[in-house]
């Protein structure tokens, strides 16, 4: 009786691995900061990557007809222009640190599909008046 | 005053010493007196606890900023009803809550047990004071609840708006509720297996409050899902994020604990299965505060610069190994569930869902850890997208839902041929049928399948409602009605977990449609213009500046109509917070039982010369359907926690 149970929890571990293993693949993504992305470039060209930075203050331009939204993200010194067609989210703007998934495109503009903000620190220093 | 708080805990800390000693020596000296003395500890702990609480309520409420935990997430315009949120705001606010939230159940459990079961209950008060106490020390020693600034400020720095609304008051409350009952539940289950003896009391309250923590854990989690599809503006209400996934975890395990202890009568509870499940129910609760506190990064929400995740992951060590020691001192004891039943019986059907469900927790446990751990050992650094969740958790979700409706058609210990009605056999063939049908023609899509595979159990239990009902009319003669309410009376068990499993499947049918048949439009208006989504069309009336001394508002009027006929005015806004620095939208959202409007405004230029405005429109399918079964999670709870010992599990009518 035990035999036919572990049997039968035996095809579904065997069925959930496969499902596993069938999402591993894109939906996994390189979790880098901007340097390391350029340091990487070769290696990281075609893949899906995370990039980790900053949004550097004066390059965020906002075309409202076509809603779309471009901006620099920078850090460790460099620039990455990203190009995300959609809104800008709630807590955008010049020095939010923000993660964006998407692909570097051939022409130097990485192609965000998804834009994270970094939920702002609820420890802030205070003022003490 | 505030020095009394500190001084009410580490008392409190004292008296929890005191009573994890005396609980043990108590029992294995067999001394009355002693025993009493650690259960009068437990109500003393609680008493102090509750002191503390006062006392930093009443700091938050007056506003005293000498406080840090006060100034740090209170302000003076801070509407009083979120003052309480601003407790559990703060890192060791959460914690300290949730401890007093463990005493309080502490207590009432050892006023419900009365003098019954001394022994066990006693060991389950040792346990108790044991938890109690490493909370406590977390909010005395690790971090002082109670600091206090050199100077007081004048104002302190605020809620984060996102969190000034309904849900995120009651929100944590309703999973720290969740979690201190599955710390009852964990204590009761081990103090059981250290005395291997567990009569009618202990089952009964071991069992209502299992049933009450896995249902304020289930609406939790329903309602963390309400705030961020109303509040976070994104219009989705699920992520996978890591701290969402840390309140659903252990409450997955604690389904499978519950359906665990459903199948054994009282003579089994030495089962290896409910054990362990229970254990890890609750060492999954204490994984939620070392996700939410920083122990797995997440984005999206949690706490930041918090001590605590070593010492709660040092916990979680400790609780597994003296479990599994206990559980190796116990093993000639332990029942052979499942010895004299059919492959196709209840018992194996309740066991195979529960293999499923810890299968299910540890995909999301994989996906959730795997970041961190292949950092840690020096792998990349990388990052796991939603749709490792979507896609290997969706498929597992369904079979569930699948399983939910076969179940009741085996019979205990009997096999499914003999029990199983001629008309399920059909409709099981019926889903086959439509599936290949799909698959073959490729008219529709697979989600058509998925409807049918809900109604399988919808079918299934009320047929089994139908039978009851007319079996019962049989007997005595009575009523439709009466027959009808007096089957559910004498199976209250049975009929409030029927009408769980209706609330999971009108969940899951609207989580399907709102995840696959929605629609979404983005697109930038000047005054006058229209967009259409769905079926509405929103014609961009006119936008209306606020001021006032907390923010600055842009609130636009949007008129929706179908088919040229007027049907609402919704009004998103998009705000600037002076305190904050930043800007949050309140989205509008129009929800009537077939789908959801949700209009947010995602960009204006708060100016009166150019009123151009960036609206974000989705039309999201039986969303309400997702909180309404939240609603049967609430009755069927209800109903099931007030079953009593007198009729064995599985007794039909």
């Amino acid at each position: 009786m035990k035999k036919r149970l572990l049997i039968g929890g035996g095809i579904i571990l065997i069925a959930v691995i496969y499902l596993l293993y069938l999402s591993f693949g894109s939906s996994v993504s390189y979790y880098v900061t901007v340097s390391e992305f350029y340091d990487r470039i070769d290696e990281l060209l075609d893949s899906n990557v995370r990039l980790a930075g900053n949004v550097a203050d004066g390059s965020i331009e906002w075309d409202a007809g076509e809603v779309e939204l471009a901006f620099n993200l920078t850090e460790g010194g460099r620039d990455m222009p990203v190009v995300y067609h959609g809104a800008q989210p709630s807590g955008f703007k010049a020095g939010s640190t923000i993660l964006v998934e998407g692909k570097y495109g051939s022409d130097g503009i990485f192609q965000a599909s998804q834009l994270i903000l970094k939920c702002p620190s609820k420890y802030e220093s205070i003022d003490i008046e | 005053m505030t020095e009394a708080g500190r001084i009410a805990l580490i008392i409190a800390l004292a008296v929890a010493a005191f009573s994890i000693i005396t609980s043990i020596v108590g029992v294995r000296t067999e001394s009355a007196r002693l025993v009493k003395a650690a259960r009068n500890g437990i109500l003393v702990i609680f008493g102090l606890y509750t002191l503390a609480l006062a006392i930093i309520l009443y700091a938050f409420f007056t506003r005293d900023y000498a406080l840090t935990i006060v100034a740090e997430h209170a302000s003076n315009d801070l509407p009083s009803l979120y003052t309480l949120s601003a407790l559990y705001a703060d890192k060791a606010g959460s914690m300290f809550f949730w401890g007093w939230l463990i005493s309080l159940f502490a207590a009432l459990l050892v006023l419900q047990a009365g003098s019954n079961e001394r022994r066990t209950v006693s060991y389950a008060v040792g346990i108790l004071a044991v938890i109690e106490a490493f909370y406590i020390a977390l909010v005395t020693f690790k971090v002082n609840i109670f600091e206090v600034y050199p100077s007081s400020p004048a104002d302190g720095f605020g809620l984060n708006p996102l969190l000034q609304n309904f849900g995120m008051l009651i929100h944590p409350p309703l999973l720290y509720i969740g979690f201190a009952g599955f710390a009852l539940a964990f204590a009761m289950v081990i103090a059981a297996f250290i005395t291997r003896d567990a009569g009618a009391v202990w089952n009964n309250l071991m069992r209502r409050w299992t049933v009450f923590a896995w249902c304020v854990l289930g609406i939790g989690n329903l309602v963390g899902m309400w705030w961020s599809y109303n509040e976070l503006g994104w219009g989705g209400y699920w992520a996978w994020d890591p701290v969402e996934n840390a309140g659903l975890m252990p409450w997955l395990l604690g389904t499978a604990f519950l359906h665990s202890i459903a199948v054994w009568g009282r003579r089994d509870f030495m089962n290896v299965w409910s054990f362990c499940l229970v254990v890890f129910t609750f060492v999954f609760t204490l994984l939620s505060p070392f996700i939410t506190h920083g122990g797995i990064e997440s984005p999206l929400h949690g706490f930041y610069g918090s001590p605590f995740p070593p010492f709660i992951l040092g916990a979680m060590i400790i609780v597994i190994i003296a479990s599994m020691v206990l559980l190796y001192l116990r093993r000639s004891d332990l029942t052979k569930a499942g010895k004299h039943t059919s492959l196709l019986s209840r018992e194996n059907a309740f066991l195979l869902t529960d293999i499923i469900l810890v299968v299910l927790v540890c995909v999301i446990l994989i996906g959730t850890v795997l970041p961190r751990v292949v950092e840690a050992l020096g792998g990349a650094k990388i990052a796991i997208d939603r749709s490792f969740f979507d896609r290997t958790c969706g498929p597992i979700m369904l079979l569930l839902v699948f399983i939910m409706g076969v179940c009741p058609l085996f019979g205990w210990g009997k096999s499914v041929w003999k029990h199983a009605g001629r008309n399920i056999i059909f409709y099981i063939l019926a889903l086959i049928v439509v599936s290949v049908a799909i698959i073959l023609t490729r008219i529709g899509n697979w989600y058509i399948a998925v409807v049918v595979l809900c109604g399988l159990p919808l079918f299934v239990i009320f047929r089994e409602w139908w039978r009851g009902t007319a079996a019962r009319r049989k007997s005595t003669g009575k009523n439709c009605v009466s027959a009808f309410f007096a089957v559910i009376n004498a199976n209250r068990a049975r009929y409030g977990g029927m009408l769980a499993h209706i609330g999971i499947v009108i969940i899951t049918l609207g989580i399907i449609a709102s995840s696959f048949y929605n629609v979404e439009k983005t697109a930038t208006l000047e005054i006058g213009e229209s967009m259409s989504a769905g079926k509405y069309t929103l014609s961009y009336n006119e936008l209306v500046f606020k001021q006032d001394s907390v923010r600055i508002s842009a609130v636009a009027d949007m008129q929706v109509s179908v088919d040229g006929k007027p049907l609402a005015v919704m009004r998103p806004s998009y705000a600037y917070w002076f305190s904050h620095d930043d800007i949050f939208a309140e989205v509008a959202v129009r929800t009537t039982a077939a789908e959801d409007l949700f209009v947010s405004l995602v960009w204006t230029d708060f100016d009166p010369a150019d009123k151009a405005a960036t609206f974000r429109v989705l039309v999201n399918p039986l969303v309400v359907w997702i909180w309404t079964g939240g609603a049967f999670f609430l009755v069927g709870g209800a109903l099931a926690i007030t079953w009593r010992e007198k009729q064995p599990a599985g007794v039909e009518e």
